[in-house]
């Protein structure tokens, strides 16, 4: 995993992340440390309990796929999105708490899209 | 007669839908409170009354304050006796490993009452019909009746994951009393109550902002609780918005394993 994939962001950003948890704990996420990813959208999954993203990020020796956990869709609605607004095959910039295991794996928080609008809080 | 075993088999086969079909139609017994021929089961001739209720149209999102910076966290249920232990052991285990506790029941099983009515991400709906309200939660697409027909609490309610609910109308306040929620459930995360938890609602409209909804809610429970814990709920209405399904197991990503943790898939 390079820097240049992957930004470590200050952690006071994510002082302003999701609401409380309701369809499991959020404490499998470390919701103090943002991170950036640059990726291609493989999957975007609107549906309940919540939307999905699996995204596959550029390492030196290939790829990565990493799976983001979102908000319930009737949440995103009220920031904006649709179920078309990411299709595989999209390059996007996609802000996440990552997992606390390690695992490639996060709870997002933002996206930048291909046609540079944004979505969520990002930087 | 003697039968051969086979036709014997052939007439049990035939015996039990014929005797479905011929039994007399189910007759529930007409609530405690309510007269026969009247109450939430008699709609007919009552719609028009429901246009002096309050518009409570859309749906409805849980608003969360977020607390001022340096506030002290709002003070959750005073427990007592065995549940104020199990809460002291909940959160040590919690302490212990980076806030994640052992769960042991899917994360597709939904929270029930009271803490599905205080949940961030998924809105509600309020429906009015004679002589009750139908409270949508598109969380597990969960539904829950509150009685306004003039009924009693069931006598010895099962208990169950949304209780009994009986409620009725002082002005335009819905004012709500509920028993029967299982001692399975929590109040919140992690504290527990007894299957004698109470739960009173007095839900209206924000005198100030007629877009917000507000749920003065009052627990007691005379085994876990030392004294009534009181929260409000508010909740900020999309009128137009719609509730979106809620299948958990087509998108299930987070099971339990026999450990108790939460998975991520």
């Amino acid at each position: 995993m390079t820097r240049s994939a992957i930004r470590w962001l200050l952690p006071a950003l994510a002082l302003t992340g999701v609401p409380a948890a309701a369809h499991h704990s959020y404490s499998m996420f470390d919701m103090k440390k943002t991170v950036a990813l640059d990726a291609t959208v493989a999957r975007f999954k609107w549906q309940n309990p919540h939307s999905f993203i699996e995204a596959d990020v550029k390492v030196p020796d290939g790829t990565e796929r990493w799976a983001i956990e979102m908000t319930s869709p009737n949440n995103l609605v009220q920031e904006g999105w649709k179920r078309t607004s990411l299709k595989p095959g999209d390059k996007v910039t996609i802000w996440v708490h990552p997992l606390r295991s390690g695992a490639k794996g996060g709870s997002y928080v933002g996206v930048r899209l291909a046609d540079g609008s944004t979505l969520g809080e990002t930087d | 007669m003697r039968l051969a075993p086979g036709a014997m088999l052939a007439a049990l086969l035939l015996a039990a839908p014929a005797a479905a079909q011929l039994a007399a139609a189910p007759a529930s017994p007409v609530p405690e409170g309510v007269t026969e021929g009247e109450g939430a089961a008699n709609p007919k001739g009552h719609y028009a009354a429901l246009d002096a209720l309050p518009d409570w149209g859309g749906i409805w999102f849980v608003m969360f304050e977020r607390p001022a910076p340096g506030a002290a966290p709002a003070a959750g249920p005073k427990l007592k006796g065995e549940y104020l232990e199990r809460r002291e052991a909940w959160l040590a285990a919690a302490r212990a490993n980076s806030g994640v506790v052992a769960r042991n029941r899917s994360n597709c099983s939904p929270p029930g009452m009271p803490r599905i009515m205080r949940l961030a991400q998924y809105p509600y709906e309020f429906i009015f019909s004679p002589g009750r309200v139908t409270i949508n939660q598109e969380a597990w697409m969960q539904t829950r009746t509150i009685w306004t027909d003039g009924r009693a609490h069931q006598e010895d309610p099962d208990p169950t994951f949304m209780g009994d609910s009986i409620g009725h109308w002082e002005g335009d306040t819905l004012v709500v009393d509920t028993i029967g929620i299982s001692g399975e459930l929590e109040i919140d995360t992690g504290v527990p109550h007894s299957d004698k938890f109470h739960l009173v609602e007095r839900i209206h409209l924000d005198p100030a902002d007629p877009d917000v909804l507000v749920n003065e809610m009052t627990m007691d429970d005379p085994d876990a609780l030392a004294e009534p814990f009181r929260v409000t709920a508010r909740y900020r209405r999309d009128r137009y918005g719609s509730l979106i399904e809620f299948q958990c197991s087509e998108n299930d990503r987070n099971p339990v394993d026999e450990n108790g943790e939460t998975q991520f898939n």
